[in-house]
């Protein structure tokens, strides 16, 4: 290519930026109803957002990507942001949000009927779409007496045979921060520590975790429900199961799926009506789309949820995660938990 | 132009000027906890896949420029080739590899994360060492060979050491693209300062702290290339007149069979070993129907790759001439800001993200454009993010090509009347379009395989190849990671080529 054309195409390509940036802000058109949402649940999302779309006829526009780099964007973009709804997939970082006041509380008879008081931030702020439980998985092969708390996966008879995911992911830190506010920050932090002791195996996949202990890698480790569920659905023969954890005390540990309207929306109606639909018409089509329990307790949840069995959750400490969070990060460093 | 090369540096500065008001409170924590291990870890990483990449590439690179064998010209091309895959498809392809003979704890050590980087990186080294070698010519070789030097130690004594500054510029690629790797160290659980920045950062939500940190890293880069440099100030590599190119010698039957189980063994491990699996998988994906994501299907995510790497690459060369032009007319000042917009290419992709949305959302607040649109979340907005962090390499890329002009040429141009502009427009980018076209190719390869930053600033509605695949990982889903890792590892073979035919005409034209 000669020169002078390469560069024409440089000066071309630098115009045709500048154009799209001028219509990239003023293309909503006037008739159609659109909603604009950040998601860091980006599993079985999208068949949802087609559901409520087909109900509604209101468009919904999403960009994906993990719960605390979205939270930045939104901190950056403050009022100008495009986003109308936030959803996560952990309670921590949608309360961190909420507490960076970016988020509008929302006053919804529907929502108030649906959602349990302990599953909404205290001023309405953020809403559970769904719920999950971290648990004790294990090998049906290899363990006939599976943990039945946290701590006792710190027991010696597990040293080398213990998965984990690493402290990176909000999913462990979450489950620290419920142990924080249970126990006290010395024991949960003796709990970590007699993990640690054990040289766990860290893996950042909760799938991986449950092949690994198909595989023989570990005999026991931490999941979430869901993926125990997902994996069954794909292999029905897999060789692992739950310990509901806790059960004698405060119960599994409860992470969950969150969403809540920006301060900044520019569709807020859209936005409440899409958090209003996920919350009741849609809760099941949502939370079966990841195999995860309805937060609305009056949702059946999916058959192979039922065929899990009856178990005690620690609700009392969903509202609390986020605000334990930096404690919980902390606590997993000096811990030297990878 | 110059306004907009002063604006990539802003969200480097922005990153940067953090350093000024330390949160002391973060280090001592961080001291007393991870920031040993993450040093240690950075180290060990950086010193061993600097070490990998340079034994290698320069060793592939001399066997193929001065030994003649059966298909040379293709292996030499072939060598190549692993540009084109990204690092993080070829850390999931290997983990997944690895954990069956080493079991998934014995894949996950900073041993193997290091091989895979070195098999994904020293095509840098490779490339930088080829061209030093042919412009060598065989003089020395054939001077050293009379003297009784066997084929090993005429490498070490002589072809090696005079490669030097060519290594250096490979390196410190290779430098930067450890330190600012954050895909790949995290699957195999190595935790480096690059990796303890988003640990911080999200761990925290401390900006601030996670600024700090980032700042540590971008200085390391700047101290190791400085000191490189210092090192070799005073030393003249120039052989004065190469009176012949290089020959290559023919090699015996034993030669030619190392030589030949050698380099394919390299492409094996490096490329063919990734493609095989991904078509393995992608096979798997069809018959599950895992061919496409709900926002489209291949051509979907193929479109908005090629549009986001077109637009920023055709930026990043288009910047990088203005700035090179500006640093060769007006030293310090131009100087300064060509090195400060350079930083970002230091600086791991979510660090430059986010101070990309820092410093476009307060151009937004300011509320200059029209009709209240807004930079954040808009093309522009993330052809700006990745200018910020890629701009380096056309800078640097132009600026190795503007050197071909010599400054005698420059004044006798100026003394027949041409202005600057004209001087730049006939003279200087002519004689650096190969460069330019190399650096082109480069950031072409770079930018299609760019994650963090595509994926947290993309306008909706613009999915990458990239984004497919960080959609299927972050969930383990390899097979369903397989058709767009394919597909972007085709993309980057057709730049490879392209640099390659580059870089063949500047041979010839200086030669």
């Amino acid at each position: 290519m000669k020169p002078l054309t390469f560069l024409r195409l440089a000066a071309l390509a630098a115009l045709a930026t500048t154009a799209a940036a001028c219509g990239g802000g003023s293309d909503e058109s006037g008739d159609s109803r659109t909603v604009t949402v950040y998601t860091g649940r980006h599993y079985g999302i999208e068949p949802v957002f087609d559901a409520f779309t087909a109900s509604t006829g209101i468009e919904v526009r999403f960009t994906a990507g993990s719960d605390p780099e979205l939270r930045e964007r939104l901190v950056a973009e403050g009022d100008n942001t495009p986003a109308d709804l936030v959803m996560t997939a952990d309670a921590a970082n949608i309360e961190l949000a909420a507490a960076a006041g970016l988020l509008a509380p929302v006053e919804s008879k529907k929502l108030n009927d649906a959602i349990p008081e302990e599953l909404r931030s205290a001023k309405n702020e953020w809403f559970a779409l769904s719920r999950r439980l971290r648990v004790v998985m294990y090998s049906t092969e290899r363990v006939t007496e599976p943990p039945s708390t946290y701590a006792a996966l710190g027991d010696e008879r597990w040293s080398g045979k213990l998965c984990l995911r690493p402290s990176t992911h909000p999913y462990t830190q979450s489950l620290v921060a419920s142990m924080i506010l249970n126990l006290g920050a010395d024991k949960a932090r003796a709990i970590v520590d007699s993990w640690v002791a054990n040289k766990p195996l860290y893996i950042n996949s909760d799938t991986d975790i449950l092949k690994a202990i198909a595989a023989g890698d570990c005999d026991v480790a931490l999941a979430n429900s869901y993926y125990l569920a997902r994996l069954l659905a794909e292999e029905p023969a897999t060789p692992v199961a739950i310990s509901w954890p806790e059960q004698d005390g405060t119960g599994a540990h409860v992470n969950v799926s969150t969403a809540g309207i920006t301060a900044a929306a520019s569709n807020p109606d859209e936005a409440i009506e899409l958090l209003e639909w996920l919350a009741t018409e849609g809760q099941k089509t949502f939370s079966d789309a990841n195999f995860e329990y309805p937060a609305d307790p009056d949702v059946a949840p999916a058959d192979v949820l039922v065929s899990f069995g009856e178990f005690r959750a620690d609700l009392a400490a969903v509202r609390e995660l986020g605000r334990l969070n930096p404690d919980a990060v902390e606590l997993l460093s000096r811990a030297g938990y990878e | 132009m110059v306004v907009v090369a002063a604006l990539v540096a802003i969200p480097v500065a922005v990153i940067v000027t953090s350093i000024f008001d330390p949160t002391t409170q973060m280090w001592s924590e961080l001291w007393e906890t991870r920031l040993p291990g993450m040093i240690t870890d950075t180290t060990t990483l950086l010193v061993t896949v600097v070490a990998g990449t340079v034994i290698l590439g320069t060793g592939l690179a001399w066997l193929v420029t001065a030994y003649d064998f059966p298909a040379r010209r293709l292996i030499g091309w072939l060598l190549v080739t692993p540009l084109a895959v990204p690092g993080y498809v070829a850390g999931f392809v290997w983990l997944d590899t690895l954990s069956g003979p080493f079991g998934p704890r014995g894949a996950r050590t900073i041993w193997l994360c290091a091989a895979t980087m070195i098999l994904t990186l020293y095509p840098y080294v490779y490339l930088f060492a080829r061209a030093s070698f042919r412009s060598q010519g065989s003089d020395a070789r054939d001077a050293a060979r009379t003297l009784g030097l066997g084929p090993v130690r005429t490498f070490f004594r002589v072809a090696f050491p005079l490669a030097r500054p060519a290594l250096a510029a490979g390196g410190a690629l290779v430098t930067m693209e450890v330190l600012t790797d954050v895909g790949t160290v995290r699957l195999f659980n190595v935790s480096t300062v690059a990796d303890g920045v988003l640990r911080v950062w999200f761990g925290t939500g401390s900006r601030d702290s996670a600024a700090e940190l980032a700042t540590t890293l971008v200085v390391t880069a700047v101290a190791l290339v400085a000191i490189e440099r210092g090192l070799r100030r005073g030393a003249r590599y120039g052989t004065r007149a190469v009176t012949r190119p290089m020959q290559a010698l023919p090699l015996g039957l034993r030669g030619r069979t190392v030589v030949l189980a050698g380099t394919s063994g390299v492409l094996a491990l490096a490329v063919g070993v990734p493609v095989v699996r991904l078509l393995v998988w992608s096979q798997e994906a069809r018959r599950n129907g895992a061919t496409a994501t709900v926002a489209g299907g291949l051509w979907h995510h193929l479109s908005g790759t090629f549009v986001i790497a077109t637009l920023a690459t055709l930026t990043c060369v288009a910047l990088g001439i203005t700035l090179a032009l500006l640093v060769r007319r007006r030293g310090v000042a131009g100087r300064l800001i060509s090195r400060v917009s350079s930083l970002g290419y230091a600086m791991p992709g979510p660090v430059v993200a986010v101070g990309a949305v820092i410093t476009l959302a307060a151009f937004d607040r300011s509320e200059v454009l029209p009709n209240g649109s807004v930079l954040v979340g808009s093309l522009v907005g993330l052809v700006f993010a990745l200018t910020v962090r890629f701009l380096a390499v056309g800078l640097h890329g132009v600026e190795s090509g503007l050197e071909q002009t010599p400054a005698n040429t420059v004044a006798s141009a100026r003394m027949l009347g041409a202005g600057p502009v004209r001087i730049a427009w006939s003279v200087e980018i002519p004689a650096a379009r190969t460069a330019i076209l190399a650096a082109t190719a480069l950031l072409m390869i770079d930018l299609m395989k760019e994650l963090p930053i595509t994926l947290l600033l993309r306008p909706f509605g613009f999915d990458t190849l990239s984004v497919w695949v960080w959609q299927a990982t972050s969930e383990s889903l390899w097979t369903q990671a397989a058709i767009p890792s394919l597909a972007m590892i085709v993309i980057g073979m057709v730049a490879v080529g392209a640099l390659l035919t580059a870089l063949e005409r500047g041979a010839e034209l200086t030669s």
